[in-house]
């Protein structure tokens, strides 16, 4: 035994000295080295260089559906390049209104990197669990990449930035099916009045006039949107922010006006039971004439309908507001993307992977899947033509007068929980204006 | 067992676990669940101190009387429900005339085993207003009562509520079977001898005798109720607007979709409060004195 233990501190004194020796010899080489020209010394200097150490981070990100799959993977493909000796660790982010997150910083164990959005800003910025970028805001020029357009992305409601967008300001559209309004001699509405006598057309030929996935709450806020934007292009923000109320005439003759037509059959049966895949089909299938959803939908439309399907503009009071409030866009961007974890060992090696992939998923979604709306420039050709549709709206982009918000981007999670249960009940039928106008009120932020 | 019972040492090393168990995994929650509720808190940062307010708030707040009057809907009809037909079927089972009781016994407790999310699409389906299969039985009956099942506000909960009584109630059969198997037999055949029908035997000698079987049915389908949660996560999202929500929805938007901890723990702090006064309700009306056989 005693021999055994002699052996092996024996030989553990040879591994550390030939350790030691190993070490002691560059020394040693890059001493002599040093004694010589300055030029030997540089080149020295660069063949001992030691590779950078290797880095792990936790990233905790959107992985779900080809649409956020590919600009990853793409992002990382190019990082490998970038930065050969980080390594992501990915977690795939759940769909749970951010509680996994939370329940990470709550527990003390956040990724080093995590898309956030303004609700998980919001919240993080009170307890400390996402790092101010401000300072690193110039990494790989990324505030100067950014849109003017865009720069409510990236600048949060206090001037500071906590996360690095990829996404630019996203809207509503309003889908219809081109061959169902031909067919049924139905013109493309411009008025509440036109929109009715479209409703009414389509019932009578089984055809659902507009197609909406209800049992999630967020189209709903979009639908009451379209409506109050327009008469009042500031649309939910506004009523949000407590400078209107919804019993405002502009808010209250949007509901009325959407009420008539949901008591009209403008919704299919069972509408806040409709999840996307159902409500969608519906459309593809040419059972509905309309179909509401941001313009993330138009690759997937026209995938389904070809040359048959277009957007239209939202239909308004009359042909005067019509035409006055045509570019009061529903929808926009909200600050929101990848954050770093504060308490990250490198918080800079941290902010530059995000910066970078937030860049490379930009550059991904502009190049390959035909979506111009990126927070960031991109400076190379496109891979994938846009549809029609997409080009259509790229030149409208310029004409847009004003945005709201999308559901998730409002700031205030009361109103937002209020809102969003107001308007799928509006969308059975079964409540009156005046009992949506009560709820939404007693939600308001210093409502009047 | 005298000398055992008089050993305090051993007695508080036998209980010293579960107590203990009972203690982290039960006790500290609630405590912390009240405690909580007086801040005004988002889960993460250290909260303030706010005294009552939360539960001021709870009760100015029209969401928390839609959501208990739900909770007691939703808890009525699963317990009459559940304790209805389970019982009709255990008696019927019980009785040794029906064929195929084996097969029955097992096609009742079926829907139980089931997870509740299959159930919950189960039915989703079957309350579908388009094509549905309960319209269209409806429709084959020529009755005229179509509807959209789970978008209308009013209907919703109680189309809710039923799909857990349909699910649960093989729980409750297999209960009461097991409790109408203990009641000794001599006493029903005593009361046959006496003239009395099946039914009044039932009702007059086996329900009374198996009062504390249904003491723990009725608790379990109450609070089961009062608490129910999965069933309108899965199925309306709480919606149409709030029209299925119960205190524990309540309690999870706020906590989770708000971000307002504190005021969620008073939402849970209240259903606590509502399950033990309706615990002790059963306990002080059904089954107060042991019953031996």
């Amino acid at each position: 035994m005693k021999k055994v233990a002699t052996a092996l501190a024996g030989l553990s004194l040879v591994f550390v000295s030939a350790c030691g020796s190993a070490g002691n010899n560059t020394d040693t080489a890059a001493k002599e080295t040093n004694a010589g020209s300055p030029a030997a010394t540089e080149a020295a200097a660069a063949t001992t260089a030691a590779p950078e150490k290797a880095v792990k981070l936790r990233i905790y990100a959107q992985y779900s559906d080809d649409d956020t799959k590919l600009p990853y993977d793409y992002a990382v493909a190019e990082l490998k390049k970038e930065m050969p000796n980080v390594e992501l660790e990915l977690e795939v982010q759940a769909q749970d209104d951010g509680q996994k997150l939370k329940t990470y910083a709550a527990t003390g164990n956040l990724p080093d990197i995590y898309q956030a959005g303004t609700d998980i800003i919001n919240t993080f910025k009170k307890s400390g669990n996402i790092l101010e970028l401000d300072k690193f805001a110039d990494l790989y020029d990324f505030k100067s990449k950014m849109y003017p357009s865009t720069m409510n992305t990236l600048i949060s409601e206090d001037g500071h930035i906590y996360a690095y967008p990829y996404a630019g300001n996203e809207f509503m559209l309003l889908y219809y099916n081109k061959e169902l309004f031909e067919k049924n001699n139905v013109k493309v509405p411009t008025t509440y009045d036109e929109l009715m006598t479209a409703v009414q057309t389509f019932n009578k030929a089984g055809i659902t006039p507009l197609s909406l996935f209800a049992k999630e709450k967020w189209p709903t806020v979009a639908l009451y949107d379209v409506f109050a934007t327009r008469t009042e292009p500031q649309g939910i923000l506004k009523l949000q922010s407590g400078g209107a109320s919804p019993s405002d005439p502009a808010y209250k003759q949007a509901t009325e006006e959407l009420y008539k037509l949901i008591q009209a059959g403008l919704l299919p049966k069972g509408a806040t039971n409709l999840n996307f895949d159902q409500a969608a089909s519906l459309f593809y299938e040419g059972k509905a004439a309309m179909f509401l959803n941001g313009q993330w939908e138009i690759a997937t439309s026209t995938e389904k309908l070809g040359d048959k399907v277009g957007w239209m503009y939202f239909p308004a009071a009359d042909a005067a507001s019509y035409e006055k409030n045509k570019y009061a866009f529903v929808g926009g961007g909200n600050p929101g993307g990848y954050a770093v974890n504060p308490d990250t060992k490198d918080p800079e090696l941290a902010a530059k992977v995000a910066a970078f992939i937030s860049l490379k998923y930009a550059e991904f979604k502009y190049t390959e899947r035909g979506n111009p709306m990126v927070a960031t420039k991109v400076d190379k050709p496109i891979v994938k033509e846009y549809p029609p549709m997409m080009k259509q709206l790229s030149e409208d982009i310029s004409k847009v007068t004003s945005t709201t918000a999308f559901d998730w981007g409002l700031s205030d999670a009361k109103f937002k929980a209020a809102i969003e249960d107001a308007t799928q009940v509006l969308m059975t039928g079964g409540y009156s204006v005046d009992e949506f106008i009560k709820d939404v009120t007693k939600a308001i932020p210093n409502g009047k | 067992m005298k000398k055992f019972l008089g050993n305090k040492t051993a007695i508080a090393i036998f209980t010293l676990p579960a107590l203990l168990l009972y203690t982290i995994m039960v006790f500290y929650p609630i405590m912390q669940t009240f405690f909580r509720s007086l801040y005004e808190w988002d889960g993460l940062t250290a909260g303030t101190f706010i005294w009552f307010d939360n539960y001021k708030n709870l009760f100015d707040d029209s969401v928390f009387y839609t959501s208990l009057y739900n909770g007691l809907i939703f808890a009525a009809i699963i317990t009459v429900t559940q304790i209805g037909i389970a019982s009709i079927l255990a008696f019927v089972i019980a009785d040794g005339v029906v064929k195929g009781r084996r097969l029955l016994r097992i096609s009742y407790f079926i829907p139980v085993v089931l997870s509740i999310t299959v159930v919950c699409q189960l039915w989703l389906s079957i309350y579908n207003g388009q094509y549905g299969l309960m319209n269209k039985l409806f429709e084959i009956l020529g009755i005229h009562y179509q509807q959209d099942w789970l978008s209308s506000s009013k209907s919703a909960i109680i189309a809710v509520a039923f799909v857990n009584a349909w699910q649960y109630m093989g729980y409750h059969f297999a209960l009461i079977l097991a409790g109408v198997r203990s009641v000794p037999e001599q006493y029903m055949e005593a009361a046959r001898i006496d003239g009395a029908t099946k039914l009044q035997a039932i009702r007059k000698i086996m329900i009374p005798m198996m009062a504390e079987t249904y003491k723990f049915c009725l608790v379990f389908a109450v609070t089961g109720g009062l608490n129910a949660f999965a069933n309108m996560y899965i199925m309306t999202g709480g919606g149409p607007g709030t029209s299925t929500y119960t205190l524990t929805y309540l309690m999870y938007r706020s906590a989770f979709r708000v971000g307002e901890f504190g005021y969620g723990s008073a939402a849970a702090a209240m259903l606590v409060i509502e399950c033990l006064l309706a615990t002790l309700i059963i306990n002080r009306l059904v089954a107060r004195e042991r019953i031996t056989y």
